[in-house]
């Protein structure tokens, strides 16, 4: 137990003598942390970005003047057993005919013929929302049966397919690029913290040779440099996470006037921070723990 | 105390350090172990202390079987064994007391026998006054004298010396040894590993000279004669 007391002393009075070295290292793993925070702002941003996309893809499905409202029920209900279908939205022929007169009320010549025509041709509406773009070719080919073919006027996925598809095709890009360029971020971390580690340890390799002439045990030798790097973990992350939410507070007002949502990062932030510090200070300790092991190892064996 | 029996150390077959060291130290003796450079003196301390394994042949110190100690015990067996080394190795980041109390508090003593222990061998070695500074403030005599103050602190049965008067002049030199001496009286095994005549010389005890890896001589009472 005192040995255990003298480790935690020599720890700190190890970082604080040595506060040039110790000041290097929690540099290095702010700089990594913030980057990786950088990192996660992208995705944040990239998911959003393409979440708001994705929120203004709908289809409708236009039915003929003359089906009747059972066979709308019938349609819808077919429709709502779907699990990817998010919303769907009945507008009835009514609301379907004040629609498009509103739409096309810069237009005389269509009102005329419309006028012409005399009553409502237009026949009622229904709209439809999936989780995924993707879903939607699923729900159209269920509707693509002869038994409705007379019912259903037009679809107007037939136009949009192309551009869904190819908004399917970029969101599913842009994240595998997030989740390469989070791998590389993370190589790259582990790298440069497993070689500041070592270049610390070697600096004191003399140090840790004359504490194991005068008789101190490995654990005795290894045990600052373990306490250590818990203290540097806990001031990186401590620093990393204050100037996060200083960038959050600068630049969450310029999001929100690209997505018309506020404080989206700050609130990410916010419900995530336990998992967030949590991971980051696990992450860095279960790094600089296991470069020093690694470090000290050769040094010990004297 | 210290007993070497058919003792060798190649480095590679054609780099023999040690070869076939036959030696006895009994308990209470002061030994000069004199050669030229490269002769295996140092090697010779770096057996003693387990900083190396022997090629072959059997090393016991103190009641320690050192040929066959497992890396557990070693930091047991360094506890009992004071070594002063040529280049002092003391820790830079800790003050004079640091440095002595450190011994100590590797083992796990408590604090009272810390700060009763520590402040006395500083006032034997006479650096009562100078435990708050550090090694780079010290002259290489006094650093030399922290060093004999850390080895003291176990009251270890043995002392080995490497070539501790290597870095210092002559009046330092003398102090030096003259502690040795005095620690040596009080019935601590000296072991003193050097190539200066002069010391050895005066000091009238048995010598062991170490010729490529071989003891060539071993004198009750003998003379530097390389």
């Amino acid at each position: 137990m005192v040995s255990f007391f003298r480790v935690i002393k020599f720890a700190f009075q190890d970082a604080a003598r040595n506060a040039g070295l110790s000041f290097m290292i929690v540099l290095i793993l702010v700089l990594m942390l913030l980057s990786v925070n950088t990192l996660m702002i992208v995705n944040v941003l990239t998911q959003e970005a393409t979440q708001s996309i994705k929120n203004q893809i709908d289809v409708s499905i236009f039915f003929n003047a003359d089906a009747t409202t059972k066979q709308v029920q019938e349609i819808e209900s077919v429709i709502k057993s779907f699990p990817e279908v998010v919303s769907l939205n009945f507008i009835d022929k009514d609301q379907v005919l004040v629609n498009f007169k509103e739409q096309h009320k810069a237009d005389p010549e269509i009102l005329a013929s419309l006028d012409e025509l005399g009553g409502n041709p237009l026949g009622p509406t229904l709209v439809l929302k999936t989780k995924e773009p993707g879903d939607y070719q699923k729900i159209i080919t269920a509707l693509s049966v002869p038994e409705y073919q007379n019912l259903v006027e037009a679809k107007s996925f037939d136009d949009t397919e192309m551009a869904i598809n190819k908004i399917s095709v970029i969101t599913k890009q842009v994240e595998k690029f997030v989740l390469a360029l989070s791998v590389l971020f993370a190589a790259v971390a582990f790298l440069i913290i497993l070689n500041t580690i070592r270049v610390s340890i070697y600096t004191q390799r003399i140090e840790i040779a004359i504490k194991k002439l005068v008789g101190a045990t490995n654990w005795f030798v290894r045990g600052p440099y373990l306490v250590e790097s818990l203290i540097f973990s806990v001031i990186s992350v401590g620093i990393t996470f204050g100037f996060v939410a200083l960038a959050l507070h600068f630049v969450d007002p310029y999001v929100t006037i690209i997505f018309g949502r506020t404080s989206i990062l700050t609130n990410y932030f916010l419900s995530h921070i336990m998992l967030l510090s949590l991971a980051q200070f696990g992450a860095v300790l279960a790094l600089t723990v296991l470069s020093s092991l690694l470090a000290m190892r050769k040094y010990l064996r004297a | 105390m210290i007993s070497l029996k058919g003792v060798s150390k190649r480095y590679s077959p054609n780099v023999v350090a040690l070869d076939d060291i036959q030696l006895e130290i009994e308990s209470g003796e002061f030994v000069s172990v004199v050669g030229q450079s490269g002769t295996g003196k140092t090697t010779l301390v770096k057996l003693i202390i387990a900083e190396e394994k022997p090629t072959t042949g059997h090393i016991e110190i103190g009641g320690w079987n050192v040929t066959k100690i497992s890396q557990h015990d070693i930091p047991f067996l360094r506890r009992q064994i004071g070594v002063i080394f040529q280049d002092f190795k003391l820790l830079s980041k800790k003050t004079v007391y640091e440095n002595v109390a450190f011994a100590l508090q590797v083992s796990g003593a408590p604090r009272v026998r810390i700060k009763d222990v520590v402040p006395k061998l500083l006032d034997i070695v006479g650096l009562g006054n100078m435990g708050g500074r550090y090694p780079h403030q010290l002259s290489g005599g006094e650093q030399q004298r922290v060093v004999i103050a850390r080895s003291m602190v176990h009251r270890p049965k043995i002392l080995v010396a490497d070539e501790p008067t290597g870095n210092l002049d002559s009046v330092n030199t003398q102090e030096i040894i003259e502690i040795l001496r005095r620690i040596n009286e009080f019935g601590t095994t000296v072991l003193l590993v050097t190539h200066n005549r002069e010391v050895v010389n005066q000091l009238k005890k048995r010598v062991i000279t170490l010729h490529n890896g071989r003891i060539v001589s071993d004198e009750k009472v003998g003379k530097y004669r390389l």
